[in-house]
């Protein structure tokens, strides 16, 4: 294989990584703090790009036409949507569940991503078929020998790079990151120390909400185009590269998703035929990573009392 | 005598807790060992990684003559013994009946062709088994035996407490562990469990116990001898009276003065 | 509540009868308007029977006579059918009530009893389908046999996908069969030999040289030959209803609830987690997977379409509507669940969010679901 076409296949890698990676981290944000997962989180993500798109469309009509106020706008809208929303399914469906079994949580959500999904579907203007999304970023690009190198995928590297550099600086280096560093570590504890529990959890779920809406205006911009389906694959492959990563861990979450966008880059490269089955080989890579460390790479943390 | 239970150099950490620290620990057959030390002393611990809950990081376990270090948790109850939780874990929806039932697992024939196919020998079992849970709730509070099968959710606290004893004597463990049985219990109550777990040890010449315990009048009256663990190792042993004089002892529990 | 020790099996007669008595107006409505008003009517009864406490008779009185009353049901449906003989789309929804039944019967074991969470049970009922129309077409194994091949094989892709995960926690058998779930869709889609994206036909079903794609004729009376396939369906519920029960109602049972609530209390007391976690993901998968592979034949088609992550998320919905656990709240919910949007069209597309949010709806305020399971009855009617 030349060189042109390994580094087109790096450059895909990364993107999706970045993307799976930003996915992730939402999820082990959620499972820190609560210890539940969020099975909406991926449908969050949906609703996210279409609240971007509906913007950019309302936009359009007021007569908006510059690229780089679209695009402020959509993402500003969308994340402070999603942040919303995230707040509003924190407090009616996932806290009043803390003290049913664990499983209850796992459904409801899993019920509510239907709900959002379907509800984008049935309610959102031809929501059934897939829309375009348009291309704000410059669309300038240079050739390095046979590779083209896409300006506005430098751009959103990099963007994805600032938020999870932003998101560590947030959670290690701050007042607020040290409280949800202290809820997801012992609930009881940090109370005790006059942390304002519910503050807290509903914060860190307009975080990670907020987080779902930015990966789903990236994901418009990259593929040129969203679906009413695209959160409910993308929460899966989050999810699973929480999981590997270690549940938990920040690090871990970024760490799974780069893993398994290397895993579909090799399936993808191993398995011409259809692109199907790379999907089908970084799952069975997934499954028997979890068979061989159930708590993740980086070891999540259990703490049961017997 | 025989030693039933022997630990040597028993050793967990979790992350940088030291909970056993080189234990060493032996019981002898039918004997009614005390377990006691101050809070984080590694009681539980050492229930925890005899039963095969924890892996041990270091030492020895022997029980009944075999080796049984690390062994899996099944295979411990298989061995014959048995335990009960320092938190109540009983299965709250399921039935009296069938939460001691959970107990008597290898007593109780799992073959799928036996459970689904020959119901009438299946009901023979049934049957014997329901009269076997039965007496042994009887002796610790007779008004439950005729209400075998009503949810356990709905019993009080100290009812959940003696069907979790019952849970673990069914299947006739040769050693029984019991972490805290009287917690949450009045005084009357802590007395008469005392009093029915001393009837069973009398109909059943077998058994031995080791029993976790802070309240130390219920110690004196039914332990033959006393283990003392502070920080994971074991500080004093011998007769309650024996303990309590010992300063160490004296120390652990109130501070040096 | 009837008086301690002897229940009668009167409140559960009649309401089987007022049940089966509903259904056929219900299947036999055309109109729009009144179908509604019918629904108007059955929500307000069921409503007004809770608040009575007529729900506790009728469960007691099930509890109790379970045998009685079983017989009855299926004469109850025997009824339904004759109502119905030579109408073909009322029996193939008839059919597909049952045939739903026995799936989510399998996927209660899984879940219910065992607890171990299973999202792709449309994909394992697909793999009995897409059985039957391989089996069917390209080979000559006897009707019956390619329905116990459909079972097995839905057992044994459930077994590869789990057995890695089985000693991890719940949440990772979740991510797995979702994944699973999306990716077998996909699957079916880009291989041709299995017909692609439009699927494949499947042969009807013949036992011993009786054809069951044909109409039946007694003297004057002609019946739909949905028929044929209404009777072996019937049965094959029957069958795994007695299965469930039995199993339920054993030390296996008790198992399978002692590892759901209490996976490390359990083990130490001698139980075999991954052992028995694996039955009951066998026995289930097995159970959608034989009702897979009849429906294939009794549709005489299959496509990846009919077998999505949405349609196993319908499965779940029964379930939970049902009350986990309790055989008849499911057979109650999965007759609502496939009977209404195919008689109110209206509410057909929305069916996904309609359900989603009614399992919400349940889960925040009545978890335990339309019929709750009640304690363990060894043998029914049993005194010490």
């Amino acid at each position: 294989m030349d060189a042109g076409l390994l580094a087109q296949y790096v450059m895909n890698g990364l993107m999706l990584g970045m993307m799976y990676a930003l996915v992730a981290v939402g999820f082990t944000l959620f499972f820190g703090v609560l210890d539940v997962i969020k099975f909406s989180h991926g449908d969050v993500l949906t609703v996210g790009a279409f609240t971007a798109l509906a913007t950019y469309a309302g936009m359009r009509m007021l007569g908006v036409n510059s690229n780089l106020l679209d695009l402020i706008v959509m993402l500003v809208t969308a994340t402070l949507a999603m942040a919303f929303l995230g707040v509003v399914i924190a407090r009616y469906l996932v806290m009043p569940l803390r003290s049913a079994p664990a499983l209850n949580t796992l459904l409801i959500t899993l019920m509510l991503g239907t709900v959002l999904r379907e509800s984008v579907r049935l309610f959102y203007p031809q929501g059934a078929n897939p829309k375009p999304f348009p291309a704000l970023l410059p669309r300038t690009s240079i050739d390095i020998g046979d590779f083209n190198l896409r300006f506005d995928n430098v751009l959103m590297l990099t963007a994805g790079v600032l938020v999870i550099i932003g998101i560590q600086y947030l959670l290690n280096r701050t007042k607020l990151g040290l409280a949800i560093r202290a809820v997801a570590q012992d609930e009881e504890t940090a109370r005790t120390m006059g942390i304002n529990f519910t503050a807290i959890v509903l914060v860190t779920f307009a975080l990670g909400s907020g987080l779902a809406a930015f990966a789903g205006v990236m994901n418009g911009l990259y593929y040129n185009e969203i679906n009413f389906g695209i959160g409910l694959y993308l929460g899966v492959v989050g999810f699973s590269a929480a999981i590997i990563g270690g549940l938990g861990s920040i690090y871990g979450a970024i760490l799974g998703g780069f893993l398994f966008a290397g895993l579909q880059t090799i399936g993808t490269v191993m398995l011409p035929f259809a692109s199907a089955y790379k999907d089908v080989f970084a799952f069975a890579v997934v499954i028997a990573i979890m068979a061989w460390r159930p708590t993740g790479l980086i070891r999540e943390k259990i703490s049961e009392r017997v | 005598m025989n030693a039933l239970l022997e630990a040597h150099g028993l050793s967990k950490h979790f992350g940088g807790v030291q909970a056993l620290d080189g234990l060493d620990l032996t019981v002898t057959a039918n004997e009614i060992l005390g377990l006691i030390g101050p809070n984080g002393s590694g009681k539980t611990t050492f229930f925890n990684v005899i039963t095969g809950i924890y892996a041990a990081d270091a030492g020895r376990v022997a029980f009944d003559g075999t080796d049984v270090t690390n062994a899996s948790a099944r295979s411990i109850y298989q061995a014959g013994i048995s335990r009960t939780f320092q938190r109540s874990r009983l299965s709250l929806p399921l039935s009296i009946f069938d939460n001691i039932m959970i107990g008597n697992h290898k007593r109780l024939n799992q073959g799928l062709w036996f459970n689904l196919a020959k119901r009438g020998d299946f009901k023979r079992e049934f049957e014997r088994s329901y009269a076997d849970a039965r007496a042994l709730v009887e002796v610790f509070e007779p008004g439950l035996a005729g209400r075998m099968f009503e949810p356990v959710a709905g019993l009080p606290m100290i009812d959940r407490r003696r069907i979790e004893i019952c849970r673990a004597l069914i299947s006739a463990p040769k050693l029984l562990l019991l972490d805290e049985p009287s917690a949450g219990m009045t005084h009357d109550e802590t007395a008469e469990l005392m009093n029915d777990i001393l009837l069973v040890r009398k109909r059943n010449k077998d058994l031995t116990l080791i029993i976790v315990e802070h309240e130390m009048g219920v110690i004196e009256r039914i332990t033959d001898r006393c283990v003392v663990l502070n920080f994971g190792r074991k500080i004093a042993e011998g007769p309650y009276r024996t303990v309590a004089a010992d300063t160490q002892v004296q120390e652990a529990y109130l501070g040096a003065a | 509540m009837a008086g301690k020790g002897h229940t009668s099996v009167w409140p559960g007669l009649v309401a089987l009868a007022i049940a089966t008595g509903y259904l056929i107006a219900l299947l036999g409505a055309e109109k729009q308007n009144l179908i509604i008003m019918l629904l108007a009517v059955g929500i307000v009864a069921v409503i007004a029977a809770a608040w009575l406490g007529l729900f506790e008779n009728v469960s007691a009185s099930f509890v109790e006579h379970e045998d009685a009353l079983g017989v009855c049901a299926i004469g109850a449906a025997g009824a339904v059918a004759a109502v119905f003989h030579d109408n073909h789309f009322v029996l193939l929804l008839v059919i597909t009530v049952l045939l739903y039944s026995v799936a989510t019967l399998g996927l209660n074991v899984q879940f219910g009893y065992a607890g171990v969470l299973n999202f792709a049970g449309a994909s394992f009922f697909g793999i009995g389908a897409y059985t039957s129309a391989v089996l069917n077409t390209y080979t000559a194994v006897p009707h019956l046999l390619v329905l116990l091949i459909g079972g097995m094989l839905a057992a044994f892709a459930g077994s590869l996908l789990l057995l890695p995960v089985l000693r991890t926690r719940g949440h990772y058998a979740a991510v797995v069969t979702i994944a699973f779930a999306l990716l077998f869709k996909t699957f079916l889609e880009v291989n041709d030999v299995l017909g692609g994206p439009q699927g494949m036909q499947v042969k009807g079903m013949r036992i011993l040289g009786w054809s069951f794609n044909d109409n039946i004729e007694i003297g004057k009376i002609s019946l739909s030959f949905y028929m044929n396939y209404f009777v072996l369906s019937l049965l094959l519920l029957a069958g795994a209803f007695v299965l469930v029960r039995r199993l339920e109602r054993s030390w296996i049972g008790l198992n399978l609830d002692a590892l759901r609530l209490d996976e490390t209390a359990a083990g130490c007391f001698g139980l075999d987690i991954v052992r028995w976690k694996i039955t009951a993901f066998l026995i289930g998968n097995f159970l959608i997977g034989i009702a897979g592979a009849l429906f294939g034949m009794v549709g005489g088609f299959v496509a990846p379409n009919n077998y999505t992550f949405a349609d196993s998320l319908i499965l779940v919905s029964i379930l939970l509507l049902g009350g986990i656990g309790n055989p008849w709240g499911l057979m109650v919910a999965t007759i609502i669940v496939v009977v209404v949007p195919e008689k109110l069209q209206t509410i057909q597309e929305y069916r996904f969010l309609l359900y989603a949010l009614m399992v919400i709806a349940v889960l925040l305020f009545r978890p335990e679901g339309l019929l709750p399971r009640p304690v363990r009855r060894y043998f029914p009617g049993w005194r010490p």
